[in-house]
């Protein structure tokens, strides 16, 4: 089976893939249970799950037999990053505050 | 997962000590960044620093103060992105100071960091989604 090649634009512009991953951001679902919400052909799910998979929204973990589609980590690895990076910042910056006025007063 | 930062720190000076160097320019510049600080309600300014290309960071932050209770309270919005006016983050930083016996005690919190400031493409917040719908409809209106 072929996929069209798609932007981001394109694949999130279609509805049933936008549900796709609505339904993923609750939790993760096995393709077939993910194909029970949707009135079309397992193989027309699996196809847009295929789609979302090349795109990079979503990544598909085999656990024992079964296939689990996930939401690409990504975007909250990001976050968590960007939090550990100020956290520490600004302990540095508390810290140097400290050291700054102790030397003034000396 | 943790989407706010909260530190304390105790300072064995006034508070009046510790607000200046929180409102003014030098001072702050001395322990933070380089900035263009006023203390104005409503007043925009940066911070700046290098680029941090982990982060996809310009290393300038935009900032608007939005509350000054003088001596005791500052608040202010931190904003940045890789640069071109893009965000990949929009929040919010916010002194209070408490007097103590023997000083002061400065507390930090940072707060509004979201999974969609930075994961504008992986499309998970509804929000989003709807924006995509408002979007979409518009191109097949053309």
């Amino acid at each position: 089976m072929s996929l069209p090649n798609l932007d981001a634009l394109q694949v999130i512009a279609d509805p049933s893939r936008r549900q796709i991953l609505q339904l993923l951001t609750q939790e993760t679902y096995n393709i077939n249970a993910l194909a029970e919400n949707f009135d079309m052909s397992r193989p027309a799910v699996s196809k847009h799950i295929k789609i979302l998979q090349q795109a990079g929204f979503i990544s598909i973990q085999e656990i024992g037999r079964e296939r689990h589609c996930v939401l690409n980590q990504k975007g909250f690895n990001d976050v968590k990053a960007l939090i550990s990076h100020f956290d520490q910042f600004w302990e540095n910056k508390l810290s140097k505050l400290e050291t700054i006025l102790n030397k003034k007063k000396d | 997962m943790k989407t706010e930062i909260n530190h304390k720190w105790f300072y064995s000076q006034a508070p009046e000590e510790i607000w200046m160097y929180l409102t003014e320019p030098e001072l702050i510049a001395q322990w933070i960044m380089p900035n263009d600080f006023k203390l104005l309600l409503g007043h925009h300014f940066t911070f700046r620093t290098n680029p941090i290309p982990s982060l996809n960071l310009d290393g300038i932050f935009h900032c608007k103060i939005l509350e000054i209770v003088p001596l005791k309270k500052l608040v202010y919005s931190w904003k940045g992105g890789p640069g071109n006016n893009e965000t990949i983050f929009d929040t919010i930083v916010e002194w209070t100071l408490e007097k103590k016996d023997n000083g002061t005690e400065l507390r930090l919190l940072h707060t509004g960091f979201k999974e969609e400031n930075v994961s504008i493409l992986t499309g998970m917040t509804e929000g989003w989604l709807k924006k995509m719908e408002k979007i979409e409809n518009l191109l097949n209106e053309k």
